[in-house]
């Protein structure tokens, strides 16, 4: 039978372990949903993400409440949002931080899908929150991080 | 306006206000001359005087579109069954018109002298002898299809209309549907865009029916049902299914998209084969079903036309009219959500007629159409598909799945309203007619000879001759 200090070396492991998969997941997905917005029939630019995200904005607004400078605004940042706090939380640069920001984000998007009466993707976002909170939760075990929150 | 106004012109089509214009001091001699003349808003020359003969079903359409129409004024109505009549009189009444009510068309016809136009909405077996004359009283005349139960009625009209030197237009409204006119015109000759036709289809499935009844207190005298050449009262309310009275249902629903076969086409077919019977009524007289096969001879070549009437059954996709080219196929139909545009895969481009406004590109799921994505997702084509079960393929002889486009361009008013617009608009400026007395004829050998091929069981051939008066 294990003593204590091992057994809470252990859990410390697995906890690390454990958030290293819920960054590694969360830090993709953001960064891949970031990428996939400048794409169109397998082609990438700057032209094509405003291109998509005004069809999103125009669409989100056609089918809901909100105007069209809050919906425009909102796609004008979303990609890139994603992308950096995707790599933030994929390579660790303040990780606590970058997970509040990328919480907020899915949040935020679910919101969008709530107003649009989406009700699949807003569970979809729902379990990407439950996910981010339990990486937070978890932030303390955080590893190998290039940028430290406490730095 | 005047009957005796216009006729009094060397050209009848020509609108009465240029013709007023050019008679000068003469309108100033004439009261009615003045009349007509006077300026529109005032009872003037752009109010055309209305009288309607037959108050029934048909004629109550008729009544209902024609009422959204400006400056037009009815002034008689006349039917010989009093419910009808009361019903006409009334709803004329209520939207603000003089009307007087009638029995019998030859006393509506002088006593009411100051009518412009009549409208003919009584059974296909009276159109020839009510046409005639109002034709002969001087009036215009649109009357409903079929021009007539035979033939030789149809051709009398077209004559008497000449000698009259006065308007006939038949009712085949689709002539005037801004949909069927758009695509004809852009569509199919301008564009060609269903390549070589080589095949119609064309179908009006309708579930059974009870016979028509009647309120018991308001039950004709046999004796005067008689006089006006019914056998009864269930005749009488039922005449669409006997012989007497007109050509059964390939004549009631059949004609309209028979008539869209030789207006699309641009010519009369040159055979025709058919079967029907009188299989499920008991007491009706006319074929409740009856399928026939048309040849259309066209400058491109030889083009087959099927068409069925069943009134036993709504399945099979209701009623349409079905164009078949080698590069796409056009589902028409009076109704918009029946009507679709299928492009078939080795046809040519079609963005530039979609830049036009000409066609609209699939956006719905329905029929081989791309299935629609939300309007904030991203517009993208599938990356990878899946292939079908393989004991889902039918058959490897089978096309693939025709996307199908949709065509922009809807009717928003009532159906017959456009082809009223029209008659009313010839009379007032010379617009030419949609379907003039000569046109509804051809349809109406066309249509009457299918009945005739039945009896026969076997093929018939027309004459290019006959189709022409």
């Amino acid at each position: 039978m294990p003593n204590q200090s091992e057994s809470s070396v252990s859990t410390g492991r697995e906890s690390s372990a454990a958030f290293l998969l819920l960054r590694l997941f969360l830090g993709l997905r953001a960064l891949l949903a970031g990428v996939e917005k400048f794409e169109s029939g397998g082609n990438y630019s700057f032209e094509i993400y405003y291109r998509n995200m005004s069809r999103m904005a125009n669409g989100i607004t056609s089918a809901s409440f909100m105007p069209l400078w809050a919906t425009k605004t909102f796609a004008f940042f979303l990609g890139y949002l994603l992308i950096v706090l995707g790599l933030a939380v994929l390579l660790g640069l303040k990780t606590r931080l970058a997970l509040i920001g990328l919480g907020l984000l899915w949040v935020s998007l679910s919101f969008g899908l709530m107003a649009v009466q989406e009700n699949e993707g807003v569970a979809w976002l729902g379990v990407y929150v439950g996910m981010n909170a339990a990486a937070l939760l978890l932030v303390r075990h955080n590893r190998f991080a290039l940028w430290s929150d406490r730095s | 306006m005047s009957d005796s106004s216009t006729s009094s012109l060397p050209s009848t089509r020509r609108g009465f206000l240029t013709s007023g214009v050019k008679l000068g001091a003469v309108v100033m001699a004439s009261p009615y001359l003045a009349r007509a003349a006077a300026p529109v808003g005032l009872g003037g020359s752009q109010t055309v005087n209305i009288g309607l003969i037959g108050c029934g079903e048909q004629g109550r359409v008729l009544l209902n579109a024609a009422l959204k129409i400006p400056d037009l004024r009815f002034r008689a109505v006349c039917d010989i069954w009093d419910y009808n009549r009361t019903y006409g009189e009334r709803l004329l009444k209520k939207f603000g018109h003089e009307v007087t009510a009638y029995e019998d068309y030859r006393e509506m016809l002088s006593a009411a002298p100051d009518l412009d136009a009549v409208i003919v909405a009584t059974p296909d077996w009276l159109h020839a002898e009510h046409t005639n004359a109002a034709l002969r009283a001087g009036k215009h005349v649109y009357c409903e299809k079929l021009m007539s139960n035979t033939i030789e009625g149809a051709r009398s009209m077209v004559k008497t209309a000449r000698e009259a030197g006065k308007l006939l237009q038949i009712g085949h409204q689709r002539r005037s549907n801004p949909r069927y006119i758009h695509v004809r015109e852009r569509l199919l000759r301008e564009k060609k865009l269903l390549g070589r036709i080589n095949n119609l289809s064309g179908q009006w499935n309708r579930a059974v029916s009870a016979d028509l009844g009647w309120p018991e207190r308001y039950t004709i005298p046999e004796a005067k049902l008689n006089a006006f050449g019914y056998a009864n009262m269930h005749e009488f309310r039922n005449w669409r299914w006997f012989r007497k009275y007109a050509g059964g249902p390939i004549s009631d629903l059949g004609a309209h998209q028979i008539d869209i076969f030789n207006w699309m086409l641009g010519t009369n077919p040159s055979s025709v084969m058919a079967g029907g019977g009188a299989d499920y009524y008991k007491n009706h007289e006319w074929y409740d079903n009856v399928m026939a096969i048309y040849e259309f001879p066209t400058p491109e070549g030889m083009v087959r036309a099927a068409y069925q009437v069943l009134t036993t059954t709504s399945a099979g996709g209701g009623y349409h009219e079905y164009f078949m080219g080698v590069e796409a196929a056009l589902k028409m139909s009076e109704n918009p959500k029946y009507t679709k545009l299928y492009r078939e895969a080795l046809a040519p481009d079609w963005e530039p007629y979609v830049l036009e406004g000409l066609i609209k590109k699939p956006s719905s799921g329905e029929e081989g159409a791309a299935p629609a994505g939300k309007p904030w997702e991203k517009e993208e084509k599938p990356k990878f598909a899946i292939a079908a079960p393989r004991a889902s393929v039918v058959d490897v002889r089978e096309t693939a799945a025709l996307s199908a486009w949709d065509i922009p361009v809807t009717l928003d008013k009532a159906i017959h309203q456009p082809h009223l617009e029209n008659f009313f608009s010839a009379i007032r400026r010379g617009t030419p007619l949609t379907c003039s007395g000569e046109e509804g004829f051809a349809s109406a050998v066309t249509v009457l000879r299918v009945n005739e091929a039945v009896a026969a069981r076997r093929i018939l051939t027309f004459s290019p001759a006959e189709f022409v008066v």
